[in-house]
């Protein structure tokens, strides 16, 4: 088995105990709220018998560890069980919401890699500098306010008081698209509809945007500390001494050392930003799994509870996976020989 | 200390830290001389002068029921304080005993404690804190339960990983050699190599425990009114955008200056401690 | 701050063109705060209403601007004694093209009262229904209930042979398919339904009344906005009716800036219910040392929304102004702190021991500042409390237990049938305790008596009679504090017509069937 073989397989299986300990850790969560479930998905008018019977059905009335089995049974046969809230199958909710949120994550993803890193390899570049200030400055800014107050001054500016983007949704009522993989940036490709692509795109910039700015900001701080500290490396002074040019040397031999320890903290961001989709999400009215959320966590629906936050979390350790893999591809003192850090 | 202190007050950028660090710092102590309506902090009912845009008495605004925006940002500071102090002063030992451990014994302790943190860790931060404030009532008490779950973990990987490569040192091999107890040479001899990584991760997460503690009540999972909190006072105000824009944009602001005043500080110690992560 | 009120109006005028891709022809869109929970049987609240009304038919419709019932599925009734006997109309068909029949009335009024959830509790003295032939159907009580055929506006007509021919088959009520589906006879077809964002209906164009060429051709109903987004909307051009919930500032913001202001009321009331089973409130002189220190002026100010529209007026008793046995508009309720404080004195329980829990619904941020008004008039007598923010579904479970009942709860009740029993018999008779209208928990032998007199009175002059003996007694042992009679109101697009909403003489007087779509219209 080669070694990144061997990582993979390693990462696997603590993800797998991970994810275990995770399920077993909300569902104790879960369990302990105070509240009957059964009352609260009733409503307010159900007789004591149906809420008996109710009780009965999801098992409430057995011991937790016992009421863990079931739902590791039903989990194995992928069934999360049934919202209270939506009176439809948790898996077919978060099929639902889930593209949502990811297509906002993954292009506040975009936005944090494509404009952090930059931010950050300049900033190095001129250390300092006015450059260097100013970038430093406001990296630090954006990394001081949680997202739903950029959310809420981005919203003022640029959708109400400068009114370029829409303020709420995904896509114009307009616009009918075919779910195809539940991102609308590519269904409405997918469909040819420019228009309506043209349309989701707008939508999604405010948000995504509002999502990313601490992303932006701690990448730009990482990128220049890890630049800054390869810039006083011995190759980079003789790269220096030998007369190469500045552009060449940042992106040569400077950048692609200090991109390892970047990746790793973007990849932590990321997780970051599946937890503040639950504020930017709330802000923009964004129908994504974070807002479902919290409307299950406000309404105590504990099947929904117990997958979403399985879900998210399963998200965040896939990526963590891809980073890990993706570094030890970059790193040849990892891929060769590994004694890797858990 | 007095040299990181004038090292501190030489840099512009960290003197504006301090500035604002002292800024928020009094004022939420001295709330009560500084703050124009100080009974505006609690349950207040002026439906004469509500919802009113910033003027010469109310410089900030007055809010839906008439109180005075500025008066209660002021005490909300405290309330962000308070906070942020008592979830750190609980998290951090935890955590560091927990790293401590796991990275100097090693074995099965390790195995499972950082698998215990690793749980943990895989929850995205905000998840795990929502999740518990829906289950708990939403109380002060509560909200800082909810933010120390969630912060211990990140002490605790800090600590191991100093630790782990602190086990092979000299001093420690020599300390064994002697026959110091474990806890003796993980508290006295590892310990205080981790405490400068500690106290300046400990001042850059002041800002982003009020950042997660706004959070939180601007979800409506944290403090309750009539207590004055900055993350409450942007969810309430942001349903009245943009016509009452001062009642979100003040205290977003405040959360702001709060934080950025941390974080100046926080970077400036880590550049001065020589702590990286 | 004019400068930016001036530039924010022109911003939004630019948006229009900016952000708009085009202006929808024939569609209306509207929202609710809730979820739209589409299963008929287990319709409660106001979107659900707004759904049942217009997917589904009754087989009587409350007349426009009058007392009283007129026919709409059913073409005539008769009653004899506890018997109803309603004759179906001819040719009215559902969406499906089945036929509407009496079996389809059986099974509905069946269905509702198996699942026993949303408003099957009106059901509660039906004792059977049986189809005498295709179009005649008996319903049977087991006594007395005047307002019987006011509650047939809450048994919306389910499409029975739809229903089996879709349900699985181990869903014996077709619960599933109900809650994603309509199998309605109504005016709008369901073509679209997520709980959590919108329904989508289209016009019934086989409808079997007609229906004005200029009734949207679409509704979108849309769940969940924030109030800031519809503010922006509506002045975009692109939200056509606001719901009830938004706060009245945001009404007043966009009323200035050209909505018109739709109204629809005079079925219910705003409460702060009192649970008369903790201490100190299971002391009458509490209670109404509380009821007398309420600041009933200011609650009015609060909820004015411009100089004309306001989103209620003064309480004058238990039972809200134009129902049975209500109190004359010149008996509004006032604030006496005198009075309270002689109230108190006479309270067995120590003031200086009170802690007055006072909750409020998460999701109607107004109660928010009634609790903060509330508490600061217990401030000024000398009673300490605390304020409880609850999600609705933690609420609605809470009240199960008198022990878990907050001191006070903050309600928005309407009578769902505009009829008088169905506002104050599921509040106050003993039998009742414990739901979410309920939360006094008030167990009084006189309310009961003439609670039961008005259900079962057999002409209106003794209804009257009897509520208003009721409404005396109430005001006497002070369950509840009532804060002022209720006006739904909502802010709407100048595109928009409704008479239902606007004319007085063309209100349905009941709450949500303002919302008829048939009847409204939409300029292009």
């Amino acid at each position: 088995m080669t070694p990144v073989l061997r990582l993979l397989a390693r990462r696997l299986g603590i993800s797998l105990i991970v994810l275990v300990g995770v399920s077993m850790l909300i569902f104790g969560i879960a369990r302990v709220i105070p509240g009957d479930p059964a009352r609260i998905a009733l409503g307010p008018n159900a007789t004591a018998e149906q809420v008996d019977a109710l009780r009965e059905s999801l098992h409430l009335n057995e011991a937790i560890p016992v009421q863990y089995g079931y739902f590791v049974k039903d989990l194995l046969r992928g069934d999360l069980g049934t919202s209270l809230y939506t009176n439809r199958p948790v898996t077919q909710d978060i099929a639902q919401f889930l593209p949502a949120t990811l297509e906002l994550v993954l292009f506040a993803g975009i936005l944090m890699v494509g404009i952090g890193l930059p931010l950050g390899i300049w900033s190095a570049r001129y250390r300092g500098r006015w450059p260097d200030h100013v970038i430093r400055l406001v990296s630090l800014l954006g990394v001081s306010a949680p997202s739903f107050v950029w959310a809420v001054i981005l919203m003022l500016l640029f959708a109400f008081f400068l009114p370029i983007f829409p303020i709420a949704g995904r896509i114009s009522d307009i616009y009918e698209i075919e779910r195809v993989t539940g991102f609308l940036l590519i269904d409405t490709l997918l469909a040819g509809n420019l228009a309506a692509f043209r349309d989701a795109f707008w939508h999604i910039v405010l948000p995504a945007f509002a999502l990313a700015v601490s992303g932006i900001g701690q990448a730009a701080r990482l990128t220049r500390a890890n630049m800054v500290e390869t810039y006083d490396k011995p190759y980079i002074e003789m790269a220096q001494a030998y007369g190469f040019r500045a552009r060449r040397i940042a992106r040569k031999y400077a950048f692609k050392p200090s991109l390892i320890p970047s990746l790793t903290i973007i990849g932590l961001d990321f997780a970051a930003m599946l937890g503040n989709a639950f504020l930017v999400e709330a802000v923009f009215a964004w129908p994504g799994l974070s807002r479902y959320g919290v409307a299950v966590i406000l309404r105590k629906d504990l099947n929904a509870i117990i997958g979403t936050v399985l879900i998210i979390s399963a998200t965040f350790l896939i990526v963590n996976l891809i980073v890990d893999l993706l570094i030890a591809f970059l790193n040849p003192r990892i891929r060769y020989s590994q004694r890797g850090s858990s | 200390m007095k040299r990181t202190l004038v090292i501190l007050l030489r840099n512009p950028l960290s003197l504006i830290g301090v500035i604002l660090v002292a800024l928020v710092v009094l004022s939420a102590i001295f709330a009560d001389f500084i703050a124009p309506f100080p009974e505006h902090r609690g349950s207040v009912v002026d439906f004469v002068n509500f919802n009113k845009a910033p003027n010469a008495t109310n410089i900030m605004g007055t809010d839906l029921v008439g109180r005075d925006l500025f008066s209660r940002i002021i005490y909300a500071f405290r309330i962000s304080l308070v906070l942020g102090v008592v979830v750190l002063a609980i998290a951090t030992p935890i955590g560091t005993l927990v790293g401590l451990f796991a990275g100097y014994v090693g074995g099965k302790t390790e195995f499972i404690l950082m698998r215990l943190t690793d749980v943990f860790l895989s929850i995205p931060p905000l998840v795990l804190a929502i999740a518990m404030m829906g289950v708990l009532e939403p109380t002060l008490m509560n909200a800082m339960l909810a933010v120390t779950a969630m912060w211990w973990p990140w002490y605790a990987r800090l600590v191991y990983n100093i630790a782990r490569s602190e086990r092979e040192e000299g001093y420690v091999l020599a300390a064994e050699v002697i026959g110091a107890s474990t806890p003796h040479i993980a508290l006295r001899e590892i310990l205080p190599n981790c405490l400068p990584a500690i106290l300046t991760k400990m001042t850059l997460d002041m800002g982003f425990v009020i950042i997660i503690a706004s959070s939180l009540s601007f979800l409506g999972l944290g403090v309750q009114p009539p207590t004055p909190d900055l993350g409450s006072m942007v969810a309430e105000g942001a349903r009245y955008l943009p016509d009452s824009w001062w009642l979100t944009v003040f205290p977003g602001l405040a959360i702001l200056i709060a934080v950025f005043g941390f974080n100046l500080v926080g970077d400036a110690l880590r550049e001065i401690l020589g702590a990286d992560q | 701050m004019a400068i930016w009120n001036t530039s924010l109006a022109a911003g939004l005028l630019a948006a229009t063109a900016l952000v708009s891709p085009a202006l929808a022809g024939g569609t209306l869109r509207l929202d609710e705060v809730a979820v739209g929970e589409l299963d008929p049987a287990k319709a409660s609240d106001y979107a659900d209403s707004i759904l049942m009304f217009n997917v589904y038919d009754t087989l009587v419709l409350p007349a426009q601007g009058a007392a009283g019932h007129v026919p709409h599925l059913a073409e005539s009734w008769t009653s004899d004694g506890n018997t109803f006997t309603f004759t179906l109309r001819d040719g009215a068909a559902f969406q499906s093209g089945n036929p509407v029949t009496a079996d389809d009335v059986v099974y509905s009024l069946d269905r509702t009262k198996a699942l026993g959830a949303g408003l099957s509790y009106l059901f509660g003295v039906v004792e059977s229904a049986e189809a005498v032939d295709a179009r005649t159907v008996r319903f049977t009580l087991s006594s007395p209930y005047a307002p019987f055929v006011a509650s047939l506006t809450r048994l919306p007509i389910v499409d029975k042979a739809l229903v089996e021919a879709s349900k699985a088959a181990d869903d014996t009520w077709g619960e599933a398919f109900l809650s994603g589906n309509g199998a309605g006879s109504g005016a709008y077809v369901v073509t679209a339904h997520n709980p959590q964002e919108e329904t989508v209906m289209e016009k019934n164009g086989s409808y079997f009344l007609d229906i004005a060429e200029a009734a949207p051709d679409q509704v979108r109903l849309r769940y969940g906005l924030e109030a800031a987004t519809v503010r922006t909307l509506i002045a975009q051009g692109e939200h056509d009716i606001s719901s009830q919930w938004l706060p009245p500032e945001v009404m007043k913001a966009l009323a200035d800036d050209g909505a018109q202001l739709f109204t629809e009321g005079g079925t219910g009331a705003f409460y702060l219910k009192m649970n008369t089973t903790k201490p100190p409130l299971d002391d009458v002189n509490c209670r109404l040392a509380l009821s007398e220190a309420f600041d009933y002026d200011t609650s009015i100010r609060m909820i004015a929304i411009t100089d004309e529209v306001s989103g209620g007026s003064p309480a004058t008793g238990a039972i809200p102004k134009g129902m049975f046995g209500a109190n004359d508009a010149s008996m509004a309720l006032m604030q006496d702190l005198d009075a309270a404080k002689a109230h108190l004195d006479a309270c067995a329980y120590d003031p200086a021991e009170m802690d007055i829990e006072i909750s409020w619904i998460a999701e109607v941020p107004l109660e928010e500042r009634f609790a903060l008004l509330f508490q600061s008039n217990l401030t000024a007598l000398g009673v300490k409390s605390h304020i409880v923010k609850m999600p609705w579904a933690l609420f609605a479970e809470q009240v199960s237990k008198p022990e878990n009942t907050p001191h006070i709860s903050q309600l928005f009740v309407n009578a769902v049938t505009g009829d008088p029993d169905t506002l104050l018999y599921g509040m106050y008779h003993s039998s009742t305790p414990g739901t979410w209208q309920s939360p006094e928990y008030l167990n009084d032998a006189k309310v009961d008596e003439y609670l039961e007199a008005g259900r079962m009175a057999a002409t209106e002059e003794e209804r009257g009679e009897a509520y208003a003996m009721l409404n005396a007694r109430l005001m006497e042992i002070a369950p509840t504090i009532y804060a002022y009679d209720r006006q739904s109101v909502f802010a709407a697009s100048s595109r928009v017509t409704a008479p239902a909403l606007t004319d007085p003489a063309q209100a349905f007087g009941l709450d949500g069937m303002g919302f008829t779509f048939r009847l409204m219209e939409v300029a292009d």
